[in-house]
Protein backbone atom coordinates (compact mmCIF):
# COMPACT_ATOMS: atom_id res chain seq x y z
CA UNK A 1 0.00 0.00 0.00
CA UNK A 2 1.48 3.35 -0.98
CA UNK A 3 1.18 6.55 1.03
CA UNK A 4 0.53 8.59 -2.07
CA UNK A 5 -2.13 11.18 -1.22
CA UNK A 6 -5.42 11.43 -3.08
CA UNK A 7 -5.00 13.67 -6.16
CA UNK A 8 -7.17 16.45 -4.70
CA UNK A 9 -5.05 16.39 -1.56
CA UNK A 10 -1.84 17.07 -3.44
CA UNK A 11 -2.40 20.77 -3.89
CA UNK A 12 -3.15 21.24 -0.20
CA UNK A 13 -0.02 19.30 0.68
CA UNK A 14 2.03 21.51 -1.65
CA UNK A 15 0.54 24.57 0.08
CA UNK A 16 1.41 22.94 3.41
CA UNK A 17 5.00 22.49 2.27
CA UNK A 18 5.19 26.20 1.41
CA UNK A 19 3.78 26.98 4.84
CA UNK A 20 6.27 24.67 6.56
CA UNK A 21 9.17 26.17 4.61
CA UNK A 22 8.13 29.62 5.69
CA UNK A 23 7.25 28.86 9.30
CA UNK A 24 8.61 25.53 10.45
CA UNK A 25 12.14 26.63 11.14
CA UNK A 26 13.21 26.68 7.49
CA UNK A 27 12.23 30.25 6.80
CA UNK A 28 13.17 29.88 3.20
CA UNK A 29 10.68 32.18 1.61
CA UNK A 30 12.85 32.31 -1.49
CA UNK A 31 12.30 28.65 -2.31
CA UNK A 32 9.63 28.12 -4.90
CA UNK A 33 7.45 25.01 -4.99
CA UNK A 34 5.68 24.17 -8.27
CA UNK A 35 3.77 21.20 -9.63
CA UNK A 36 5.64 19.84 -12.59
CA UNK A 37 4.32 16.80 -14.44
CA UNK A 38 3.37 14.17 -11.87
CA UNK A 39 5.60 15.61 -9.17
CA UNK A 40 6.93 18.74 -7.59
CA UNK A 41 9.87 20.98 -8.51
CA UNK A 42 11.71 23.04 -5.89
CA UNK A 43 13.74 25.99 -7.14
CA UNK A 44 15.44 28.94 -5.45
CA UNK A 45 18.68 29.86 -3.74
CA UNK A 46 19.99 28.99 -0.27
CA UNK A 47 23.22 29.93 1.54
CA UNK A 48 24.68 26.43 2.02
CA UNK A 49 24.31 22.74 1.14
CA UNK A 50 23.01 21.77 4.59
CA UNK A 51 20.06 24.10 4.10
CA UNK A 52 19.36 22.50 0.73
CA UNK A 53 19.29 19.00 2.28
CA UNK A 54 16.93 20.15 5.04
CA UNK A 55 14.53 21.51 2.46
CA UNK A 56 14.60 18.31 0.43
CA UNK A 57 13.93 16.23 3.58
CA UNK A 58 11.00 18.44 4.50
CA UNK A 59 9.58 18.17 0.99
CA UNK A 60 9.82 14.36 0.96
CA UNK A 61 8.21 14.21 4.40
CA UNK A 62 5.33 16.50 3.40
CA UNK A 63 4.74 14.98 -0.04
CA UNK A 64 4.94 11.20 0.35
CA UNK A 65 4.55 9.28 -2.90
CA UNK A 66 5.24 12.33 -5.07
CA UNK A 67 8.40 12.71 -7.10
CA UNK A 68 10.33 15.65 -5.67
CA UNK A 69 12.87 17.26 -8.00
CA UNK A 70 15.12 20.03 -6.78
CA UNK A 71 17.14 22.63 -8.52
CA UNK A 72 17.95 24.72 -5.48
CA UNK A 73 21.13 26.70 -6.09
CA UNK A 74 23.71 27.95 -3.64
CA UNK A 75 24.03 31.73 -3.48
CA UNK A 76 27.21 33.07 -5.12
CA UNK A 77 29.59 34.12 -2.36
CA UNK A 78 32.51 35.49 -4.37
CA UNK A 79 33.39 39.16 -4.60
CA UNK A 80 32.24 40.61 -7.94
CA UNK A 81 34.78 41.18 -10.71
CA UNK A 82 32.88 44.17 -12.07
CA UNK A 83 30.45 46.83 -10.99
CA UNK A 84 28.06 49.38 -12.40
CA UNK A 85 28.79 53.00 -13.21
CA UNK A 86 25.87 55.26 -12.16
CA UNK A 87 26.70 58.64 -13.70
CA UNK B 1 36.62 44.86 -14.32
CA UNK B 2 35.98 48.56 -14.86
CA UNK B 3 34.99 49.56 -11.35
CA UNK B 4 37.83 47.78 -9.67
CA UNK B 5 40.35 49.99 -11.40
CA UNK B 6 40.77 53.74 -10.88
CA UNK B 7 38.08 56.06 -12.22
CA UNK B 8 39.29 57.17 -15.65
CA UNK B 9 37.39 60.45 -15.60
CA UNK B 10 39.33 61.68 -12.58
CA UNK B 11 36.09 62.85 -10.94
CA UNK B 12 35.58 62.21 -7.24
CA UNK B 13 33.39 59.14 -6.82
CA UNK B 14 31.87 56.99 -4.10
CA UNK B 15 32.05 53.23 -4.52
CA UNK B 16 29.07 51.57 -2.90
CA UNK B 17 29.04 47.84 -2.11
CA UNK B 18 25.63 46.38 -1.25
CA UNK B 19 24.00 43.03 -0.51
CA UNK B 20 20.79 41.86 1.15
CA UNK B 21 19.16 38.56 2.06
CA UNK B 22 22.30 36.76 3.14
CA UNK B 23 20.13 34.75 5.59
CA UNK B 24 23.02 33.55 7.73
CA UNK B 25 22.25 30.75 10.19
CA UNK B 26 24.47 29.59 13.00
CA UNK B 27 26.10 27.11 10.61
CA UNK B 28 27.16 29.86 8.17
CA UNK B 29 30.13 31.42 10.02
CA UNK B 30 32.85 32.59 7.68
CA UNK B 31 30.78 32.11 4.51
CA UNK B 32 31.09 35.70 3.26
CA UNK B 33 34.10 36.91 5.22
CA UNK B 34 36.67 36.11 2.49
CA UNK B 35 34.75 38.23 -0.05
CA UNK B 36 34.08 41.02 2.47
CA UNK B 37 37.81 41.21 3.21
CA UNK B 38 38.34 42.50 -0.35
CA UNK B 39 36.09 45.52 0.36
CA UNK B 40 38.77 48.04 1.37
CA UNK B 41 40.27 47.63 -2.12
CA UNK B 42 37.08 48.19 -4.07
CA UNK B 43 34.47 50.05 -1.97
CA UNK B 44 34.03 53.03 0.34
CA UNK B 45 31.11 51.52 2.27
CA UNK B 46 29.01 48.36 2.54
CA UNK B 47 25.22 48.47 2.67
CA UNK B 48 23.29 45.51 4.12
CA UNK B 49 19.68 45.50 2.88
CA UNK B 50 18.07 43.31 5.56
CA UNK B 51 17.34 39.59 6.07
CA UNK B 52 20.82 39.22 7.41
CA UNK B 53 19.81 36.31 9.64
CA UNK B 54 17.70 33.23 9.13
CA UNK B 55 15.30 33.63 12.07
CA UNK B 56 16.33 36.87 13.75
CA UNK B 57 18.02 35.38 16.82
CA UNK B 58 20.88 37.03 18.71
CA UNK B 59 23.05 33.94 18.01
CA UNK B 60 22.56 34.36 14.25
CA UNK B 61 23.20 38.11 14.56
CA UNK B 62 26.58 37.25 16.13
CA UNK B 63 27.43 35.25 12.99
CA UNK B 64 26.54 38.28 10.83
CA UNK B 65 28.52 40.60 13.13
CA UNK B 66 31.62 38.40 12.80
CA UNK B 67 31.35 38.47 8.99
CA UNK B 68 31.59 42.28 8.89
CA UNK B 69 33.46 43.23 12.09
CA UNK B 70 36.56 45.40 11.47
CA UNK B 71 36.19 44.84 7.73
CA UNK B 72 37.90 48.13 6.90
CA UNK B 73 34.93 50.06 5.45
CA UNK B 74 31.87 51.50 7.23
CA UNK B 75 28.91 49.09 7.28
CA UNK B 76 25.34 50.45 7.20
CA UNK B 77 22.36 48.11 7.61
CA UNK B 78 18.61 47.86 7.87
CA UNK B 79 16.83 44.79 9.24
CA UNK B 80 14.48 42.62 7.18
CA UNK B 81 11.42 40.57 8.06
CA UNK B 82 13.53 37.49 8.86
CA UNK B 83 15.47 39.57 11.39
CA UNK B 84 12.17 40.13 13.22
CA UNK B 85 10.99 36.50 13.24
CA UNK B 86 12.29 35.62 16.73
CA UNK B 87 10.66 38.77 18.16
CA UNK B 88 13.95 40.14 19.38
CA UNK B 89 14.95 42.70 16.73
CA UNK B 90 16.38 44.98 19.44
CA UNK B 91 18.83 42.19 20.38
CA UNK B 92 19.81 41.75 16.72
CA UNK B 93 20.38 45.51 16.47
CA UNK B 94 22.43 45.55 19.69
CA UNK B 95 24.73 42.72 18.52
CA UNK B 96 25.28 44.39 15.12
CA UNK B 97 25.90 47.82 16.67
CA UNK B 98 28.42 46.29 19.11
CA UNK B 99 30.33 45.13 16.01
CA UNK B 100 30.33 48.68 14.64
CA UNK B 101 27.46 48.31 12.15
CA UNK B 102 25.27 51.41 11.77
CA UNK B 103 21.76 49.93 11.91
CA UNK B 104 19.12 52.35 10.64
CA UNK B 105 15.36 52.28 11.23
CA UNK B 106 13.95 55.59 10.15
CA UNK B 107 17.35 57.15 10.72
CA UNK B 108 20.17 58.52 8.61
CA UNK B 109 23.94 58.43 8.74
CA UNK B 110 26.50 60.58 6.96
CA UNK B 111 29.92 59.26 5.91
CA UNK B 112 32.88 61.32 4.69
CA UNK B 113 34.19 60.11 1.30
CA UNK B 114 36.96 61.96 -0.59
CA UNK B 115 36.07 65.24 1.10
CA UNK B 116 32.36 64.91 0.36
CA UNK B 117 29.39 63.73 2.40
CA UNK B 118 27.67 60.48 1.47
CA UNK B 119 24.34 60.00 3.25
CA UNK B 120 22.31 56.86 3.80
CA UNK B 121 18.68 56.95 4.96
CA UNK B 122 17.42 53.55 6.08
CA UNK B 123 14.20 51.84 7.03
CA UNK B 124 13.01 48.23 6.79
CA UNK B 125 9.85 49.22 4.94
CA UNK B 126 6.81 47.00 4.66
CA UNK B 127 4.31 45.36 2.29
CA UNK B 128 1.14 46.81 0.83
CA UNK B 129 1.60 46.71 -2.92
CA UNK B 130 1.99 49.11 -5.80
CA UNK B 131 -0.16 51.78 -7.40
CA UNK B 132 -3.48 50.39 -8.57
CA UNK B 133 -2.91 47.08 -6.81
CA UNK B 134 -2.42 48.04 -3.19
CA UNK B 135 -4.13 47.56 0.14
CA UNK B 136 -6.21 50.44 1.51
CA UNK B 137 -6.56 51.74 5.05
CA UNK B 138 -10.17 50.67 5.43
CA UNK B 139 -12.29 48.12 7.26
CA UNK B 140 -11.10 45.84 10.01
CA UNK B 141 -8.54 47.06 12.56
CA UNK B 142 -6.06 44.40 11.34
CA UNK B 143 -6.27 45.74 7.79
CA UNK B 144 -5.87 49.34 8.93
CA UNK B 145 -2.89 48.37 11.10
CA UNK B 146 -1.29 46.59 8.11
CA UNK B 147 -1.56 49.63 5.86
CA UNK B 148 -0.58 52.06 8.61
CA UNK B 149 2.60 50.07 9.23
CA UNK B 150 3.63 50.66 5.62
CA UNK B 151 2.66 54.33 5.81
CA UNK B 152 4.58 54.98 9.02
CA UNK B 153 7.60 53.25 7.56
CA UNK B 154 7.50 55.44 4.43
CA UNK B 155 7.09 58.55 6.60
CA UNK B 156 10.18 57.61 8.59
CA UNK B 157 12.13 57.13 5.36
CA UNK B 158 11.00 60.58 4.18
CA UNK B 159 12.17 62.06 7.48
CA UNK B 160 15.57 60.38 7.24
CA UNK B 161 16.04 61.52 3.61
CA UNK B 162 15.17 65.07 4.66
CA UNK B 163 18.02 64.89 7.18
CA UNK B 164 20.46 64.00 4.38
CA UNK B 165 19.33 67.00 2.38
CA UNK B 166 19.78 69.18 5.48
CA UNK B 167 23.37 67.90 5.80
CA UNK B 168 24.10 68.85 2.18
CA UNK B 169 25.09 65.34 1.17
CA UNK B 170 26.70 64.97 -2.25
CA UNK B 171 25.14 61.53 -2.65
CA UNK B 172 21.92 60.39 -0.93
CA UNK B 173 21.08 56.69 -0.76
CA UNK B 174 17.76 55.22 0.38
CA UNK B 175 18.30 51.78 1.95
CA UNK B 176 15.29 49.51 2.54
CA UNK B 177 14.56 45.80 2.76
CA UNK B 178 11.16 45.87 1.05
CA UNK B 179 10.99 47.14 -2.51
CA UNK B 180 9.82 50.66 -3.40
CA UNK B 181 9.01 49.67 -7.01
CA UNK B 182 7.57 46.68 -8.90
CA UNK B 183 10.30 46.85 -11.59
CA UNK B 184 12.83 44.91 -9.51
CA UNK B 185 10.27 42.20 -8.68
CA UNK B 186 10.11 40.90 -12.26
CA UNK B 187 10.51 37.14 -11.96
CA UNK B 188 8.41 36.87 -8.79
CA UNK B 189 4.82 35.64 -9.15
CA UNK B 190 2.75 38.83 -9.74
CA UNK B 191 0.21 37.63 -7.17
CA UNK B 192 2.72 38.15 -4.34
CA UNK B 193 3.92 41.62 -5.33
CA UNK B 194 1.78 43.18 -2.57
CA UNK B 195 3.89 41.25 -0.03
CA UNK B 196 7.18 42.34 -1.53
CA UNK B 197 7.01 46.09 -1.20
CA UNK B 198 5.05 49.31 -1.18
CA UNK B 199 4.76 52.27 -3.54
CA UNK B 200 4.66 54.46 -0.42
CA UNK B 201 8.43 53.98 -0.12
CA UNK B 202 8.95 55.21 -3.70
CA UNK B 203 6.64 58.15 -3.04
CA UNK B 204 8.79 59.14 -0.07
CA UNK B 205 12.00 58.72 -2.11
CA UNK B 206 10.65 60.85 -4.96
CA UNK B 207 9.29 63.53 -2.63
CA UNK B 208 12.58 63.98 -0.77
CA UNK B 209 15.01 63.11 -3.55
CA UNK B 210 17.76 60.48 -3.63
CA UNK B 211 20.52 59.40 -5.99
CA UNK B 212 20.10 55.66 -5.50
CA UNK B 213 17.61 53.35 -3.77
CA UNK B 214 18.84 49.93 -2.67
CA UNK B 215 16.63 47.09 -1.43
CA UNK B 216 16.46 43.30 -1.05
CA UNK B 217 13.64 40.85 -0.18
CA UNK B 218 12.75 39.71 -3.73
CA UNK B 219 15.00 36.70 -4.31
CA UNK B 220 13.52 35.91 -7.71
CA UNK B 221 13.41 39.52 -8.89
CA UNK B 222 15.82 41.50 -11.05
CA UNK B 223 18.51 44.02 -10.19
CA UNK B 224 17.43 47.14 -12.07
CA UNK B 225 14.47 49.45 -11.61
CA UNK B 226 13.50 53.12 -11.37
CA UNK B 227 10.95 55.12 -9.42
CA UNK B 228 8.31 57.24 -11.15
CA UNK B 229 10.43 60.27 -10.28
CA UNK B 230 13.54 58.82 -11.97
CA UNK B 231 15.53 57.54 -8.98
CA UNK B 232 17.53 54.41 -9.81
CA UNK B 233 16.56 51.36 -7.79
CA UNK B 234 18.74 48.27 -7.32
CA UNK B 235 17.60 44.93 -5.87
CA UNK B 236 20.72 43.54 -4.19
CA UNK B 237 19.20 40.33 -2.76
CA UNK B 238 22.12 37.89 -2.84
CA UNK B 239 20.26 35.35 -5.03
CA UNK B 240 19.68 38.15 -7.58
CA UNK B 241 23.22 39.52 -7.73
CA UNK B 242 24.72 36.00 -7.26
CA UNK B 243 27.78 37.44 -5.53
CA UNK B 244 28.79 38.39 -2.01
CA UNK B 245 27.94 42.01 -2.91
CA UNK B 246 27.19 44.29 -5.86
CA UNK B 247 29.27 47.38 -6.62
CA UNK B 248 28.02 50.78 -7.80
CA UNK B 249 30.04 53.91 -8.52
CA UNK B 250 28.42 57.34 -8.26
CA UNK B 251 30.00 60.76 -8.89
CA UNK B 252 30.35 62.97 -5.83
CA UNK B 253 30.23 66.21 -7.84
CA UNK B 254 27.00 65.48 -9.67
CA UNK B 255 24.71 67.79 -7.73
CA UNK B 256 25.12 71.14 -6.04
CA UNK B 257 25.18 70.08 -2.45
CA UNK B 258 24.37 72.92 -0.12
CA UNK B 259 23.13 72.36 3.39
CA UNK B 260 19.50 73.48 3.49
CA UNK B 261 17.20 74.32 6.34
CA UNK B 262 16.17 71.14 8.12
CA UNK B 263 12.48 70.83 7.57
CA UNK B 264 10.12 67.98 8.32
CA UNK B 265 8.68 66.40 5.17
CA UNK B 266 5.19 67.55 4.26
CA UNK B 267 2.34 65.09 4.87
CA UNK B 268 1.34 63.32 1.67
CA UNK B 269 -1.96 65.16 0.95
CA UNK B 270 -0.20 68.51 1.36
CA UNK B 271 2.42 67.48 -1.21
CA UNK B 272 -0.30 67.41 -3.80
CA UNK B 273 -1.95 70.63 -2.62
CA UNK B 274 -4.72 68.80 -0.77
CA UNK B 275 -5.85 69.43 2.78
Amino acid sequence: MTDRPEPYEEEYRIALLRERLARGGQAELGVRVERRGGGVLLTGTVPNATRREEILDLARDTLPGLTVRTEVALAGRDAPDHGEELP
Amino acid sequence: MTLLGPDRTGRPVVRVAAVGDIHLGEDCAGLLRPAFETLPGCADLLLLAGDLTRHGTAAEARVVAAEVASIGVPVVAVLGNHDHHADEPEEVVRVLRDAGVRVLEGESTVLPVAGHKVGVAGVKGFCGGFVGRSAGEFGEPEMKAFVRTARRSADRLAGALAELEAHGCAVRIALTHFSPVPDTLAGEPPEIYPFLGSYLLAEAIDAQGADLAVHGHAHLGTEHGMTAGGVRVRNVAQPVIDHAFALYRLPLDGRSAHPSEASAPAPVPARYGLG
